[in-house]
């Protein structure tokens, strides 16, 4: 006991600075090895100012969305400050608010659900298995069953779905509306408060739970918000092929 | 630790450090995904961003204009209902609450059709730029989802027959080129569904009918 005092009393400060600098290179070099790691790596020339052009445009993407956002605000603003006394404007406007609302370019808020997916843990090791990943797939069914369930509104990482919402893969990660989405995905929805309750008994439902993350390892969770904004649609609605039918069709409501 | 040797051992292991240190943050931080991506798979992806903030420009564009002309008529003490009214159709049409008619695609589909083949069908077609879609005549909206097994496949409660139409109004051209290019939905879907029958046609004039379904939200709230 003794002598194994005498021994530690021998070591200098050095040597304990460069065994915790020691210790924190090991931990450095394991957790930079692990996150080199993800999915594939490439390493040709060409890819630097293609990630340069890509990260640019989505940062263009994002103030283009902001735009839309703000001038279809303005607009609303401007168009119910004239309304006065014209009963026909103020119709119109009302009918607007109601077409906009139906087509998902208005905010929605109120209680719902959250569906993070996420790759299976072992999908960096993995080569070439794309059952571990989150797929387009994985997304639009979680979408389709939150539809099933009841909800009002849904969105994958903040993009709305709408009309014209398509889901697809692109090496690994999404174009939802044509945005480019990085794992982990967040599916919002609001709905009516029985919503998790509905989804939880769909067959289909926990068919795919069980598929996904219990055979395939994918990470999923679900929260349950009593709040939570569902935001508009921040994309084109310009329509250049569809009209108005030359004869009169019925309409839907509103 | 006045030992040379000890002294670049500590110098060369806090040289490394800092440099791990700085490489795990920049790691960190960068989390796009970006850097996972083949040149292939980056370059899609480059063409889509442009197509799609093309798009957005031409929609700021369209409603600069729109805001200019609703300023200008309530400056000439006009009221904006003109303006409003053909935004409305717009947006009608663009909801599925109305009708409409176009040039576009009929895509016929017979035998075994799963209703996972009809949703990567609307998938697809969306992403082709298809403004209204209407199956077995039924409008799709978001919400619409396929459902039930070949030979009694429904949407929004309407069972479809076999033969099974979807009609598509768009650019004919793009669409027909998406579903049916080498490695495309038609034949990834003939390649794996045996029996299955997929024909697409252009059309010069193709209705579809407004939704049925009510889209207005009764639980959630606007926040406006």
């Amino acid at each position: 006991m003794s002598g194994a005092w005498v021994r530690f009393r021998s070591i200098t400060t050095w040597e304990i600075t460069l065994f915790a600098a020691l210790a924190v290179l090991g931990f450095l070099v394991t957790a930079q090895l692990r996150s080199e790691t993800p999915r594939v790596q490439y390493t040709s020339q060409e890819r630097a100012p293609l990630i340069g052009t890509a990260l640019g445009l989505q940062v263009e993407q994002k103030a283009l969305q902001g735009q839309i956002l703000d001038l279809r605000n303005r607009i609303t603003a401007t168009e119910t400050s004239n309304q006065g006394s014209d009963a026909l404007v103020k119709q119109l406007n009302d009918a607007l608010f109601q077409a906009r609302l139906a087509g998902g370019l208005t905010a929605l808020e109120g209680g719902g659900l959250v569906i993070q997916l996420e790759d299976a843990p072992q999908a960096a090791q993995a080569t070439g298995g794309s059952d571990l990943l989150v797929t387009g797939l994985d997304v639009r069914s979680v979408v389709e069953q939150l539809w099933l369930a009841g909800a009002e509104a849904v969105a994958v990482n903040d993009e709305r779905v709408v009309s014209t919402t398509a889901i697809l893969d692109i090496g690994g990660s999404l174009l939802v509306n044509s945005a480019y989405l990085a794992p982990p995905y967040q599916v919002k929805a609001v709905g009516p408060k029985d919503l998790y309750s509905q989804l939880a008994a769909s067959a289909s439902w926990v068919d795919f739970v069980a598929a996904r993350a219990g055979q395939n390892g994918i990470r999923l969770s679900i929260a349950v918000p009593a709040d939570l904004v569902v935001p508009a649609y921040a994309g084109s609605v310009t329509i250049r092929y569809a009209r108005t039918p030359a004869s009169p069709a019925p309409s839907a409501k509103p | 630790m006045r030992n040379p040797r000890s002294q670049i051992a500590i110098a060369a292991v806090a040289l490394l450090l800092g440099f791990l240190i700085v490489a795990q943050i920049r790691g960190q931080t960068v989390g796009t995904g970006l850097e996972n991506r083949s040149a292939q798979d980056l370059t899609l992806l480059v063409a889509n961003l442009n197509t799609r903030n093309d798009q957005l420009r031409g929609e700021v564009a369209d409603l600069g204009r729109q805001l200019d002309s609703i300023t200008a008529a309530q400056a000439r003490g006009d009221t904006s209902a003109g303006q409003l009214r053909d935004d409305l159709v717009r947006t009608r049409i663009w909801s599925s609450l109305d009708a409409a008619e176009g040039p576009g695609i009929q895509v016929v589909l017979r035998g075994p059709v799963t209703a996972t083949v009809l949703q990567d069908l609307f998938n697809e077609l969306r992403n082709a730029g298809a403004e209204a879609i209407a199956v077995g005549g039924v409008r799709l909206v978001p919400a619409t989802v396929a459902g039930g097994s070949p030979g009694s496949l429904s949407v929004e409660n309407t069972l479809l027959s076999d033969p099974l139409k979807v009609l598509a109004i768009g650019n004919a051209a793009t669409m027909t080129g998406t579903l049916t290019r080498a490695g495309g939905l038609v034949a990834q879907e003939l390649a794996t569904n045996p029996g299955l029958g997929i024909e697409v046609t252009p059309a010069d004039l193709l209705d579809v009918p407004a939704t049925t379904r009510d889209l207005v939200p009764h639980v959630a709230q606007p926040r406006l």
